[in-house]
């Protein structure tokens, strides 16, 4: 996103003829260097590893052997109970950015447009990122205990006394709303502030109601914004295993869990890898669709 | 993490400690070879020196065993912890040499060996070990010809609850199950495939171990009408919730259930039906330094009075014959039923075995279980 919402800013400025030629300014290649190295070496290494992982086999209890072959993908495809896992993570990282979407994106607007106190805001927003991630989910735990005040609180709203929430779906999705929110609000922070927003004002000059000047003017220019977002909390969902196995009580299980539990449980590394494979090919079409998403607000943006 | 830097960074010194110390033992054994009561001392401290690197679950060892085994053989002891079988094989599998001793499951010393990352145990060395040592402990399935491991401590998973919670007062799997649908969302289970499914296997007629297609769909079957009733599946925070009143029983360890014992108004139940005894052993892995140094600690760790001393601080339950230990201050932990459960009971316990086939078929129900 911070490649793309700056883009779209500019394009609203003067044309960008003088960008245009190919006599622009020229930066040196190697400053690049070191961040590509560090990609070979501990990102594109090991998953050439995992993907050779994930064509071989167990041999005695653990060790990995080459076999070349697609055993554990046929394995992975046979019968429905492994998709069914990849379905429900799917379900579950969608939901989860809709999620963070629709309470983050009117926070977000009224932050960028409307708050007196935007610094203190923001800091608001970042301060939980000071305490380890751990320790927050476990929090919750005491948050949403059936002992807790706040159970109490709620219980003259109609809620019954045994109304429970910890361990189970309800409490993994506060849980994931709570996590990944400032994860969703700061690029859409991002992404408003630099709105233009005399562009919302003329638009309504000219007539157009404040809903169709959201949707026609502040939607295509914070698009780049909503994606990026979405991106940063949809792709880490993808793996979430800590807040199913923390606040879900371990009932319920996602991708994260599953890959998890084959490397430290059954000692499975090859079947393990080709589950991960699975997961990050399901990711780069997803980015795919994001990369289009994006080149085709650029071109009407 | 930091553990293992430090122990790298402190490396290179040790070995210098190791000259100097050898030197000393030297000295030691010349100068004061006279005096009558030092001289097995000295003895030892000739053979042994410099340092035992010792790699172990956390907490597992009496602090004051350390001083004693010292005094007693001149070796220093460092520590490296890990916390969990897996983490202890990847880190030997992943080439780390130089720890002399570690404690690794039974099951994990099957998979060590097959590994080739152990040296085998030399028994000329553990005459203590040979006479004191329960019978039941040894040729135990991990390891039949006592060739990789010797036994550290045992336990047995059972089931715990609250007495003041339920009236009821279960003995059997069946009965603790039953439970579990009766007091639906309020027992928990281990988060671990091994245990709940070995459990029930049990309870059914069936080997803990059972590799049989038709004894395991069955046991699946169970375990799937169980799903909805469980409070969460947890092995490692489940003693507070039982203990807090949170949850109302589970199935676990015994070292879990002691905990709830003293923590609250709660039992510890080996099943009648039988169960899992574990077994967490000694071995030297492949490539130590010092394997008399780890051959001594296991010979020293079964002088009665040091496993009593063990035994009262980790409350697990020791290999040593248990005659042996009456006398000693272990008193409470061995009139503790939870670690040291009636003999009738434990001759229907068995130790867990895996194989490959049996993972793989127990992880693909455990899924299934978990993702209905």
């Amino acid at each position: 996103m911070a490649v793309a919402a700056p883009r779209a800013a500019e394009s609203r400025g003067p044309p960008a003829g003088a960008r245009a030629g190919s006599g622009g300014p020229r930066y040196p290649g190697w400053l690049a260097l070191p961040a590509v190295f560090w990609y070979l070496l501990f990102f594109l290494g090991p998953l050439a590893i995992m993907a050779s992982y994930s064509f071989g086999e167990i041999s005695g209890y653990s060790d990995v052997k080459f076999a070349w072959n697609l055993e554990n993908y046929r394995y992975l495809f046979d019968g429905t109970l492994y998709t069914d896992v990849f379905k429900r993570t799917f379900l579950m990282a969608s939901a989860g950015t809709l999620l963070t979407l629709a309470i983050g994106f009117p926070f977000a607007y009224y932050l960028a447009r409307y708050a007196k106190h935007k610094t203190l805001l923001l800091l608001l927003v970042i301060v939980p990122f000071w305490t380890s991630f751990l320790i927050r989910t476990y929090s919750f735990l005491i948050i949403l205990d059936p002992e807790f005040p706040l159970a109490r609180a709620l219980r003259p709203l109609g809620f019954p006394e045994s109304y429970n929430i910890l361990y189970t779906q309800k409490a993994i999705y506060i849980g994931i709303v709570y996590n990944y929110l400032p994860l969703m609000i700061l690029p859409l922070y991002a992404a408003l502030e630099r709105m233009d927003w005399s562009l919302v004002d003329a638009a309504q000059d000219l007539g157009d109601s404040a809903f169709r000047a959201f949707r026609r003017v502040t939607l295509p220019l914070v698009l780049p914004g909503v994606l990026a977002g979405s991106l940063l909390v949809f792709i880490p969902l993808t793996g979430e295993y800590l807040i199913p196995e923390i606040l879900g009580g371990g009932k319920t299980l996602f991708a994260g869990n599953l890959i998890a539990q084959q490397f430290l449980e059954a000692r499975d590394w090859p079947f393990g890898s080709a589950i991960a494979m699975v997961v990050i090919a399901g990711l780069t079409v997803a980015l795919l669709v994001y990369a289009r998403a994006v080149g085709r607000q650029e071109q009407y943006g | 993490m930091s553990d293992e830097l430090d122990s790298i960074l402190a490396r290179p010194m040790n070995r210098r400690g190791f000259v100097y110390a050898g030197a000393l033992g030297a000295f030691l054994a010349a100068g004061g070879g006279r005096l009558a009561g030092a001289a097995e001392a000295a003895e030892l401290r000739e053979q042994l020196s410099g340092t035992l690197y010792y790699y172990n679950w956390a907490d597992y060892v009496n602090p004051k065993t350390y001083g004693e085994y010292t005094k007693k053989t001149g070796v220093k002891v460092k520590k490296d912890f890990f916390a969990s079988n897996e983490v202890l094989q990847a880190k030997l599998k992943a080439g780390a040499r130089g720890y002399d001793l570690a404690c690794p499951s039974g099951y994990m010393v099957t998979v060590l060996a097959a590994e080739k990352l152990l040296q085998p145990i030399d028994w000329s060395k553990l005459p203590t070990v040979k006479k004191n040592i329960d019978p039941r402990f040894r040729s135990l399935p991990y390891d039949r010809q006592n060739k990789w491991s010797v036994a550290k401590d045992w336990g047995t998973t059972g089931f715990m609850y609250r007495t003041d919670k339920i009236r009821e007062r279960p003995t059997t799997w069946r009965e603790f199950f039953s439970l579990m649908k009766k007091y639906s969302g309020k027992f928990t289970l281990l988060d671990s495939s091994p245990e709940v499914i070995g459990s029930i296997a049990t309870m059914m007629g069936y080997s803990y171990n059972t590799e049989s297609r038709s004894e395991l769909n069955k046991v699946r079957d169970f375990l799937l009408d169980l799903k909805d009733h469980v409070h969460s599946l947890d092995s490692a925070t489940y003693k507070q919730k039982i203990a807090s009143g949170k949850a109302f029983g589970g199935l676990g360890w015994n070292g879990d259930g002691i905990y709830v014992e003293t923590k609250s108004k709660g039992k510890y139940v080996v099943a009648k039906e039988g169960g899992e005894y574990w077994v967490d052993t000694y071995v030297i892995p492949k490539g130590a330094k010092n394997p008399d140094a780890a051959h001594a600690w296991i010979d020293f760790v079964y002088d009665p009075r040091i496993a009593a001393l063990e035994c009262s601080y980790t409350y697990y339950g020791s290999p040593v014959k248990r005659r042996q230990l009456q006398g000693k201050p272990a008193k409470s932990a061995l009139t503790t039923p939870a670690v040291f459960p009636s003999l009738k009971l434990v001759k229907n316990l068995e130790a867990n075995k895996v194989t490959p086939a049996g993972t793989r078929m127990r992880e693909r129900i455990w899924t299934e279980f978990k993702a209905s």
